[in-house]
């Protein structure tokens, strides 16, 4: 990704796809993490070069985004995630309920994500870890799909994940 | 072969063979917690300490993993890397699943003992000879001419317009063209695993600012694309360039709508004829034959359709066969692929397969004899293809 890419302003992506639903409802089942992704991917890839595996890349980067919301989501709010495109850059926004005590977990992954140590990081984490943190999720994001994370920091309760996901340059 | 298979919650399996010292993982994987495939890291535990020298980690058919897996199944080999020094791990990925190389790929990163392959050709022996850029033209000119008689044949094996369709091993993309404009399929996915043939696939389609054929890299027998979704499927002259058909034909039938239908054409080179010189021309094909065995490949493979598709599951089975022959609109284009045969068969394969010169010229001269024949102004040159079809039932 170019440095245009990473300064472009939000008005350069365009709109793909959004979904929005009470925390509860998502939080009732952890096989929403799945569905949603599979179900947003094959949606969002149709017209990419390689449809199929676009969906499966783009699938397996937002499960773990979603996967993460639901680990660290508390039942009040809601949960919203949109998609949008810009070349070969899909941008997923994700907001989700954080309670005043994790926000700085948040602040730090997502600068860990942007470190010269992240390679060594991620590999200290597979190598030590039994289970990923959710810090390793987001190095996994950036490590393996070349992922560009910030933080947008709205009115609390909520927090939004930006993840920027370069996946046509590397699918085709 | 005996096969510990080790059935959990779909939609994964966890499979072990101890002749082949292979722990493989497929579909998809997204626990919520290890303590959701702790049976699995079990098995794989055992596993390692059955096993001497290499143990293959089969990820060819993962499609998904989520971060909670990786990192379980991850520390089981990284811990069996420090407390047993006399074993090797080779994780074997597929270069369709893209992401499985990248994260797999750390682990060597970490322990040396580990390796990653990427899987691509095992089930392709005749790959390499078909994916020369030079071949095209003339898979052109084979698709020009066998589609002539296609277009008839289709809606009798189930063509319509309106319905989804895939055509697996789509090669240059030809046939889905031809398809789209001829029958309109609401849907068309067409799939190969030669990225040269899906790069000029895609450049022909754009030159003709067509934009709804989903052309996609993949593995003919493990695909990506879900269970249950397509009206037809098409694979044409690829059961027999593949050393498992049967593998094949369980991912078509795997992809088909219950009530849909799997349409495939395959050869029988043995039975390529032409007038005059007809005994030359028969010998050679009969060579043709056993020199694509000698590759694992079967191009007698047309008449044995029916059993291969009765033995996958299909019934309601229609079998036919045409000939295309040098009547069949120019000779010229007969010729040009009797050639390119030629150039192919015993230009490259018989060299490969160590043929002494004095075979390959008679070799040779049973395809210019087929030349003769299609050019000749009273010759008669005929190519025969089996068109087989079969519904995977309700």
């Amino acid at each position: 990704m170019d440095a245009a890419e990473k300064e472009a302003p939000e008005s350069a992506f365009e709109a793909l796809l959004q979904f929005d639903m009470e925390m509860g409802a998502f939080l009732s089942d952890w096989h929403h993490c799945d569905q949603l992704a599979s179900f947003m991917a094959r949606m969002i890839s149709h017209n990419r070069t390689d449809p199929v595996r676009h969906s499966n890349f783009f699938s397996s980067a937002l499960n773990e985004l979603l996967e993460m919301s639901f680990r660290g989501g508390s039942p009040d709010g809601r949960i919203g995630c949109a998609v949008y495109r810009r070349g070969p850059t899909e941008r997923v926004k994700l907001t989700f309920p954080c309670p005043p005590g994790q926000r700085q977990f948040y602040r730090e992954a997502v600068s860990k994500t942007r470190k010269g140590n992240a390679y060594a990081r991620y590999l200290d984490a597979i190598s030590t870890d039994l289970a990923p943190s959710r810090d390793a999720v987001l190095l996994d994001l950036a490590i393996n799909f070349d992922a560009e994370v910030r933080l947008e920091e709205n009115d609390p309760p909520s927090i939004t994940l930006v993840v920027d996901l370069p996946l046509e340059g590397i699918v085709s | 072969m005996s096969t510990a298979a080790l059935a959990l919650s779909a939609p994964f399996k966890v499979e072990f063979d101890p002749n082949s010292q292979e722990f493989s993982l497929s579909g998809v994987i997204r626990p919520r917690s290890v303590d959701e495939i702790a049976a699995s890291i079990s098995m794989l535990r055992e596993v390692i300490d059955e096993v001497r020298g290499v143990l293959y980690v089969n990820v060819k058919r993962l499609v998904q993993m989520n971060n909670t897996a990786f990192h379980a199944f991850a520390r089981v080999v990284l811990d069996a890397c420090r407390s047993r020094s006399d074993i090797r791990f080779v994780v074997v990925t597929s270069s369709v699943v893209g992401w499985t190389e990248r994260m797999f790929g750390h682990l060597n990163k970490i322990e040396p003992q580990v390796t990653v392959e990427v899987y691509d050709s095992k089930f392709y022996p005749g790959q390499s000879f078909v994916e020369d850029t030079s071949f095209i033209p003339i898979l052109r000119t084979q698709t020009k001419m066998t589609w002539r008689h296609e277009r008839a044949i289709l809606p009798r094996h189930g063509m319509r317009s309106g319905i989804a369709m895939a055509d697996i091993c789509c090669g240059i993309g030809d046939f889905a063209m031809l398809v789209r404009k001829e029958f309109q399929p609401a849907r068309i996915v067409a799939l190969d695993h030669s990225r040269a043939s899906l790069a000029y696939a895609r450049d022909v389609a754009a030159g003709f600012g067509i934009t709804d054929i989903e052309y996609t890299y993949g593995d003919a027998s493990e695909m990506l694309l879900e269970d249950n979704q397509f009206d037809f499927v098409t694979c044409r002259h690829s059961l027999q360039i593949f050393n498992q058909p049967d593998v094949l034909l369980k991912e078509l039938h795997r992809i088909l709508k219950p009530g849909g239908r799997v349409y495939v054409t395959n050869e029988k080179n043995s039975h390529c004829l032409g007038e005059p010189r007809s005994q030359s021309i028969q010998w050679t094909y009969e060579e043709v034959a056993r020199l694509f065995s000698h590759f694992e490949m079967d191009v007698e493979l047309g008449p044995k359709s029916r059993r291969y598709l009765a033995d996958a599951g299909f019934d309601d089975i229609i079998v036919e066969s045409f000939m295309v022959t040098n009547l069949d609109g120019d000779a010229q284009d007969f010729a040009d692929i009797i050639a390119a045969w030629e150039n192919v068969y015993a230009g490259e394969m018989a060299v490969k397969r160590g043929d002494p010169p004095e075979f390959i010229e008679r070799f040779r001269q049973g395809f210019r004899d087929h030349i003769f024949a299609a050019l000749h102004p009273k010759g008669y040159a005929g190519w025969p293809i089996w068109a087989a079809s079969g519904r995977k039932p309700l």
